[in-house]
């Protein structure tokens, strides 16, 4: 009702209606780019790795003593004997890396032996015929590694799988028009026939730059011969806490030259997939922070403005009430004043938002920001508005009307 | 209209209390132009802020058109302001940011009135005081005279019964003055109460009736002796 007179007014105090307008405009563009990255981020924390995360231990064991290589085969034959007698151990296997592990080794995958024409880049772990039952992974076709497969690789040694065991979504990229059950791949110069396959397992890295084959993982059939070897432990139902401090003992009982470091040598997956996401943990807290922050500034200075202005305008809300103006009329210029500023702030902001997350999808590859973020955004930045324009407009509808006959 | 008995107004700040009005008591006839003048700091604007329902009052009784305005709630008191009253301050008090048509319209539009009726009173109004052609002008770009023309025209444009001008023309030179007192005394003839505040005994003369005013009460300039002869020599002058 009181909208043409107060936009007429508005003209007379451009530069903090475009100060707030402005504002409002760059929260909005930057907060709702902020939840988009932080939602984002949020949903990767709980990506499935496709393994059975919570009956699962990862020991990382560190040799003393540089052994030799057959020296370390039989060392670690030994190691997973002894760990298969821990009460509340249901499995094991020894391997290179592990999902949520953000390490270990990936090699392209081709239809032939030149490298040069790989289909896409595969993770690759280090599997051994327990490698299935102990990560809980669903073979949908073929056949698991059998002992006899299971070969030692040192230092010097060349993966070159006779067999191989791949993901659902990589034996369907590889072969799309048949079963890869049978088919040659290649990870080396020589075919490595697919055996098996596994409904989900992702490669060992969270980075999103290693997403494009986040689902292509290979299981091959070796033991590695280095001086440090992960062992992954399966341990009965609601035995976890239990057999984490078992597993270490028991280790040293049985060989006092390792190391398993004191602080993060055993770890559940819980505590894998803790520390594999806590750079996008950082990510989020520290946007949410910057978001709360930009808020609060905004907050603050349409609170400071509006209350610069009733200041100002005191002698003219007196003769407004003395022109018969209520308390009610005299509040809700104000709150509808700061609604037509936040307005065209946040259509601004709208456009520069966009802008911003199109720059965002050039720069970092992000995905386009969904309508929803910035309609949440709208919506805080408008009620933040109204919300720091009360206790001003409060006091402006508290100014008697025979302010109208001070002088000063 | 306007009726004042044993009212009085008390000040009160951490060290004093000041009785602006003590004792006061007034009685306007509907239709009176009457004329209120008294030394400086006698009470005369807490008279009209009283009489304008502006401030509240600490004493006595107050009937606006009958009714006892003590009772009146916050939002009864714009309503009748709005409605009942017009304003003419010395100061003008245009609102900087509006332009002429938009001050005229601005108790128009609080009174909840439709856009066309309030487009017909804001022209008449200003044609009446002779600045229809100044509608989209600003404050800032009209002489003093000018200015108190668009706030006597905001006063009328909404037909109020009573209209209370605290020193109208004790902002403006002697010609302009003239100019004001000739617009209300023709509102006046048209049926209008007018209480007018003023130093200026020349204006006062004009009036239907004087009140003086000193000390926070309401004297008889007439019937005092000690104001006789002031009295007779102000108005000599003017009559002279
Ligand atoms: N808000 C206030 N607080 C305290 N005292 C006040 C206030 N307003 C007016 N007064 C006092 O009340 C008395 C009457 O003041 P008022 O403004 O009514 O005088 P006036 O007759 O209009 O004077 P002038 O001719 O100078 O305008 C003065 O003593 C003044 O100091
Ligand atoms: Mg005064």
């Amino acid at each position: 009702m009181q909208i043409k007179p107060i936009l007429a007014a508005l003209r007379h105090h451009k530069a903090g209606t475009l100060l707030i307008a402005a504002q409002i405009a760059l929260t909005l563009a930057i907060v709702c780019n902020a939840l988009f990255i932080i939602h984002a981020r949020l949903v990767r924390l709980h990506q499935p790795s496709g393994i059975d995360e919570a009956s699962l231990l990862v020991i990382g064991n560190q040799w003393a003593g540089k052994p030799g290589s057959d020296q370390m085969a039989s060392l670690m034959a030994a190691d997973l004997d002894t760990l298969r007698k821990v009460p509340g151990v249901a499995n094991v296997y020894a391997t290179n890396t592990f999902p949520l592990g953000n390490g270990g080794m990936a090699l392209g995958v081709s239809h032939s032996p030149d490298k040069l024409k790989s289909v896409t880049t595969s993770g690759i772990y280090f599997a051994d015929e327990n490698a299935l039952a102990t990560l809980g992974l669903k073979l949908v076709e073929g056949r698991n590694f059998r002992p006899d497969e299971i070969g030692q690789l040192d230092r010097q040694g060349y993966v070159k799988p006779d067999v191989v065991i791949i993901t659902r979504a990589l034996a369907a990229l590889m072969f799309p028009q048949r079963s890869a059950i049978g088919q040659p791949i290649y990870i080396s110069a020589k075919p490595s026939i697919v055996i098996g396959i596994v409904d989900e397992l992702r490669t060992p890295w969270v980075d999103t730059s290693f997403a494009k084959w986040a689902d292509y993982s290979t299981l091959i059939p070796y033991r590695e011969l280095t001086p440090i070897v992960q062992y992954i432990v399966r341990v009965q139902p609601g035995q976890l806490d239990e057999v984490m401090h078992r597993v270490r003992a028991a280790l040293y009982a049985a060989n006092r030259l390792r190391v398993i470091s004191p602080k993060d040598g055993v770890r559940s997956f819980a505590q894998v997939r803790e520390q594999a996401y806590r750079d996008d943990r950082g990510m989020a807290i520290l946007m949410s922070g910057i978001s709360v922050i930009l808020l609060l500034i905004t907050g603050a200075g349409i609170v400071g403005l509006t209350s610069f202005w009733v200041g100002q305008r005191r002698k003219q809300i007196g003769v407004r009430r003395a022109l018969g103006a209520t308390r009610h009329d005299i509040l809700s210029y104000f709150l509808t004043e700061n609604l037509l500023i936040a307005v065209g702030g946040v259509v601004l902001g709208g456009v520069l938002a966009i802008g911003l997350n199109l720059w965002l999808m050039k720069q970092f590859e992000l995905d386009r920001l969904a309508p929803g973020y910035l309609l949440a955004g709208v919506v805080t930045l408008l009620l933040l508005g109204q919300g720091a324009v009360l206790a001003p407009a409060l006091r402006a509808s508290r100014v008697p009307p025979v302010e109208a006959t001070r002088s000063i | 209209m306007l009726k004042m008995t044993h009212l009085s107004k008390v000040y009160r700040t951490e060290v004093v209390e000041t009785y602006a009005l003590r004792d006061f008591n007034i009685d306007v006839k509907e239709g009176e132009f009457v004329a209120v003048t008294g030394p400086s700091g006698s009470g005369k604007t807490t008279f009209l802020t009283i009489a304008g329902l502006l401030e509240t009052f600490t004493g006595g009784e107050y009937h606006l058109d009958n009714i006892e305005v003590s009772n009146l709630d916050d939002n009864a008191r714009s309503k009748i302001r709005n409605e009942k009253i017009g304003f003419i301050f010395q100061a003008f008090n245009l609102i900087p940011d509006l332009n002429v048509f938009d001050n005229v319209e601005v108790p128009l539009r609080y009174r909840g009135m439709k856009a066309p009726e309030r487009k017909e009173r804001i022209m008449g109004a200003l044609e009446r005081v002779g600045l229809a052609s100044r509608a989209k002008h600003y404050p800032a770009e009209l002489s003093g005279g000018q200015q108190q023309r668009v706030a006597i025209a905001r006063a009328l444009a909404g037909s109020p019964r009573l209209l209370l001008a605290d020193e109208p023309t004790g902002n403006l030179d002697t010609q302009m003055a003239r100019g004001v007192l000739e617009l209300l005394e023709e509102i006046h003839r048209e049926g209008a109460t007018i209480v007018m505040v003023t130093h200026d005994p020349e204006l006062a003369a004009r009036a239907q009736r004087n009140v003086h005013i000193i000390d926070g009460q309401v004297v008889d300039l007439a019937e005092d002796p000690r104001f006789h002869t002031a009295y007779t020599a102000a108005a000599g002058q003017v009559r002279g």
